[in-house]
């Protein structure tokens, strides 16, 4: 053997074993083992994870952390629709209500800024829905608390919260959730006409014709079409914040720079350098819990991935991660401790187009219907839920065969509905016989339009084998999330993974405007007498539990005829919460960005 | 060669304006828009968020909108957050430029030292190094090395950091000793400069290779010069004509290259930005970095063809 090729030799020797000690120093395994069936999920809904509640607080110098968050759009609450820009608003604003846990897996609401539950002044009926005759309005008054001041100390007034709600129906504001004050949900008086107005000399006086005025500096009177059963659940929205005239005005877009911000909440924006870090420092002048933290660097970090190997660098205290990074943390002895699974308030569904001739007929005769019930049925029957959870999302996500979330009041669960529609291969089987097609006989290959990322393409993949195996074929259309919301939006659709993440935590929030015929949101032409007639006596019912059992009725027709939707799993948010971090609750139903963000006044560092 | 100069400059106009009117059109040709959501907001609300933007106009209104406003240094606002596009780009050009830059030097460094080190031991331990290296540089996405990196020596030994930038976000920051934290710096400059280090070193050694069998550097060793100023006077430069010439089209590599860098490191740059602005169709900031990034990409292509007449003095420009 010559020197060049022992040279060579010896090179390829001590390159394998650099690779090899690579490879064996490297943290963590592959996401996971495809073939295993039961992982952390077990069959049962994800943990709402390991609370950090208690534990000694460290010193005040220490009482600093980082965490993960996508970078908000907005710090105005009037501009917002994004969770990340309401998630950090909960933190710097608060409104007349707040949501909290209620200590039993569920959601109360509590006065913030307000000092009690709102006094009815007058109602046509008690504050259940009722179908009202027009004109026949219900007014209340809420008093604040005494003492309220903003961030530079001035009074926070009766008048702030008019001129905070004055933004919110202003159409050259703009703001997303202007609705949730309107017709149908929050019916404030006046709001939709100031929205809706394109004269502007008319502007003036229906702004003065909104159905809020202050009757003096700690008293709102408060103009509602109609009673309101969500009342105070709509008014803890960040869409009723507060909001100061003066600076406002001042600073115009700019008064949400850290340098001219006013806030009412527990923290303040001390500092934003775009693209990169916001921190907020203490409110001197909050009137709540004081915070322990003094202060909080959010870093706008979109890849979680990234994220994940920064909080086992220890540059974050805390961060959302992938589905498919839980499996790694729960190996990792270092890890495991802190990985928390906080239930999402959203369910994900195959939404399945009703005006399809095949998969919906609407409007077909009664046999076209009945065949494409039982197709709609073959295809959930056929779907086992815990494996595509435990496959795809790591037993992140829970199995559901239900539509409203855990956590409301009204929820029915998967023993409601798992007999009718859950996973039975032999009964998906006997469906798509009933619908005249038999092991998929005739069936023409159905567009599956799905986000063009890893978990929706391996999702794609369990799904049409799971259909497949019955002889029903899809072909995958993987898109950008805007494509996709497009095609949606237009109806222009087969089968599309999708589903409802919860304004605020009410049964009525993932029912209305969703599955009444026509709907607003209703993109999948849902239209079912039964469905109709539950909406109705919702809106009818005069006490808050007839209220809830119509909408039980709603959600019940909804499911057991799949009128188009096919709920495959509750959605859960994993995250890496660092043990030292204290006072983080989880509340699915509430949070927003953040697990325990409802109370970031609670949040600690321990000793 | 300053009449060639000068006409290159002014052909970055016509440029310009062809980039922006494709990209224009293209983007509102792609389904979906800067407020589609699953979510869909009533008609008012769209109308409303519509018409504070002005995509309310027609087509044609916004494009001869855009272009005055655009040549009067006006490039919008962005949808997230009310930005104006130009300060967006203000606020994450020398980021990006930061990053570009280093890879650059960091490659051109690793590359020639590396491809000329190869071709002096052709058929060595050290030329087998060098194409091993070249190899995986080259067959590597910066991606995937990157994430490797960060295993290996952010996680694993704890000697670099993973996020953000440890670099002056803005000029004016150069002086502020708080502004540097090289740690952050060394695996996402590694993961940009991967690919471009691979091509100049297969392509600098076989530049050395062909210029060390010419006959003048037998005369010039015959002359009894040293070997190291045979190398470095005489086949260096020769060999770097080639190695110039894939330059340009590297810069541009390191430049789309860094996009992805950016966005797995959340470097506040202009890639990071572009990414998230296509994914929102923010119209104006994916018309405003679009144009950002053309006028780079022309203004490099022309110093690399000046860089050309500098290092060959039988090139000339008409």
């Amino acid at each position: 053997m010559n020197i060049r090729s022992r040279g060579f030799l010896l090179f390829a020797g001590l390159m394998s074993i650099a690779l090899v000690v690579a490879a064996a120093c490297s943290s963590g395994t592959s996401s996971g083992d495809k073939t295993k069936t039961a992982a952390a999920g077990g069959g049962k809904t994800p943990a709402a994870g390991t609370t950090t509640a208690g534990g000694a607080q460290a010193p005040a110098d220490q009482q600093k952390i980082t965490i993960q968050l996508a970078e908000p759009e907005f710090y105005d609450p009037h501009r917002s629709n994004f969770e990340q820009d309401i998630g950090v608003e909960r933190m710097l604003f608060r409104g007349l209500y707040n949501l909290t846990d209620d200590g039993k897996g569920g959601v109360k609401v509590v006065p913030a800024m307000a000092e009690g539950d709102p006094k009815v002044v007058s109602s046509p009926a008690a504050l259940g829905r009722l179908a009202a005759p027009a004109g026949a309005e219900t007014i209340l008054t809420v008093k604040l608390k005494a003492g309220l001041k903003w961030s530079d100390g001035q009074p926070l007034t009766a008048d702030d919260f008019v001129y905070g709600i004055q933004r919110e129906c202003d159409a050259t504001v703009a703001s997303p959730y202007q609705y949730v004050l309107g017709a149908g949900l929050g019916e404030l008086k006046g709001c939709d006409d100031l929205f809706n107005n394109k004269d502007a000399t008319k502007t003036q006086a229906l702004t003065a014709a909104l159905g809020i005025k202050a009757v003096d500096p700690t008293t709102l009177q408060i103009t509602l079409n109609k009673p309101v059963a969500t009342f105070t659940t709509i008014w803890s929205l960040w869409a009723t914040f507060p909001s100061r005239k003066d600076i406002v005005t001042k600073f115009g877009d700019k008064w949400t720079d850290p340098a001219n911000i006013v806030v009412n909440g527990p923290f303040t924006l001390k500092e934003v350098v775009a693209k990169d870090h916001a921190t907020l420092a203490p409110n001197p002048n909050w009137v709540g819990q004081k915070p322990a933290l003094q202060s909080i660097t959010i870093k706008f970090i979109d890849d979680l991935s990234a994220a994940f190997k920064a909080f086992q660098t220890g540059e974050l205290s805390m961060t959302e991660i992938l589905a498919t990074d839980t499996t790694v943390a729960k190996k990792d002895s270092a890890l495991k401790d802190q990985v928390v699974i906080s239930p999402s308030a959203r369910i994900t569904t195959v939404e399945v187009q009703m005006k399809d001739a095949i998969l919906g007929a609407n409007g077909g005769t009664p046999d076209a219907v009945k065949k494409a019930f039982n197709l709609r049925l073959a295809l959930s029957r056929s779907i086992n839920r815990q494996a595509l959870t435990d496959v795809v999302y790591d037993g992140v996500n829970a199995p559901a065969t239900y539509w409203v979330v855990k956590g409301l009041k009204g929820f029915q669960g998967n023993e409601a509905f798992d007999k009718t529609i859950g996973y039975d291969l032999a009964a998906a089987k006997q469906a798509l016989v009933d619908a005249g097609y038999p092991g998929g006989a005739g069936l023409p290959t159905f567009k599956f339009t799905t986000r063009d990322n890893k978990q929706r393409r391996d999702e794609a993949d369990f799904l049409a084998k799971a259909w497949g195996a019955l002889g029903i074929k899809i072909e995958p259309l993987f898109v950008d999330s805007k494509t996709r919301s497009a095609a949606f939006n237009k109806g222009d659709f087969q089968l599309f993974p999708g589903g409802w993440q919860l304004d605020y935590p009410d049964i009525e929030n993932p029912l209305v405007g969703l599955f009444d015929t026509g709907g607003g949101n209703n993109k999948y032409n849902c239209s079912n007498p039964a469905v109709d007639a539950a909406f109705k006596e919702a809106a009818a019912a005069t006490s808050d539990d007839a209220r809830i059992k119509a909408y039980q009725k709603a959600e019940t027709a909804i499911v057991t005829n799949l009128c188009g939707i096919i709920p495959i799993y509750q959605d859960a948010k994993p995250f890496m919460l660092s043990k030292k971090l204290g006072g983080v609750v989880p509340n699915g139903t509430i949070d927003a960005g953040q697990p325990g963000n409802y109370c970031v006044e609670c949040w600690f560092v321990k000793k | 060669m300053t009449t060639y100069a000068i006409r290159r400059v002014l052909w970055v106009l016509p440029v310009l304006w062809a980039v922006a009117t494709l990209t224009f059109f293209l983007m509102h040709a792609v389904p979906g828009g800067p407020f589609t959501q699953d979510k869909t907001l009533p008609d008012s609300v769209n109308a409303a968020l519509n018409r504070r933007y002005h995509f309310d106009e027609p087509l044609y209104k916004q494009y001869g909108y855009y272009l005055w406003n655009a040549s009067h240094g006006d490039l919008g606002l962005s949808v997230k957050g009310d930005h104006e596009v130009a300060d967006v780009i203000r606020r994450t050009w020398f980021v990006t430029f930061q990053l570009g830059v280093l890879g650059l030097l960091v490659a051109a460094v690793v590359g020639l030292v590396l491809g000329t080190l190869s071709a002096l031991n052709h058929n060595g331990p050290l030329d087998y190094l060098g194409v091993a290296f070249a190899t995986i540089g080259a067959s590597v996405p910066n991606f995937i090395m990157g994430s490797f990196l960060v295993i290996f020596f952010a996680i694993n030994l704890g000697w670099f950091k993973t996020l953000g930038w440890g670099g002056p976000l803005q000029v004016s920051d150069i002086f502020h000793a708080s502004a540097y934290d090289w740690r952050k710096d060394v695996i996402p400059v590694a993961a940009v400069s991967a690919l471009p280090s691979a091509f100049i070193a297969r392509v600098t050694r076989a530049s050395v290779l062909e210029v060390l069998s010419q006959d003048y550097i037998r005369t010039a060793r015959a002359k009894g010069l040293r070997e190291q100023r045979v190398v470095l006077r005489h086949t260096l430069k020769n060999a770097m004509i080639p190695v110039l010439t894939v330059m340009g089209p590297l810069a541009v590599n390191l430049v789309t290259g860094s996009f992805i860098v950016e966005t797995m490191f959340s470097i506040p740059g202009v890639g990071r930005e572009t990414i998230n602005a296509v994914s929102a169709r923010d119209y104006n900031t994916i018309m405003g970095t679009t144009l950002f990034y053309a006028f780079i990409v022309t203004m490099a292509s022309l110093f690399v063809d000046l860089a050309y007449a500098v290092v060959d003095p039988r090139i000339r420009y008409r």
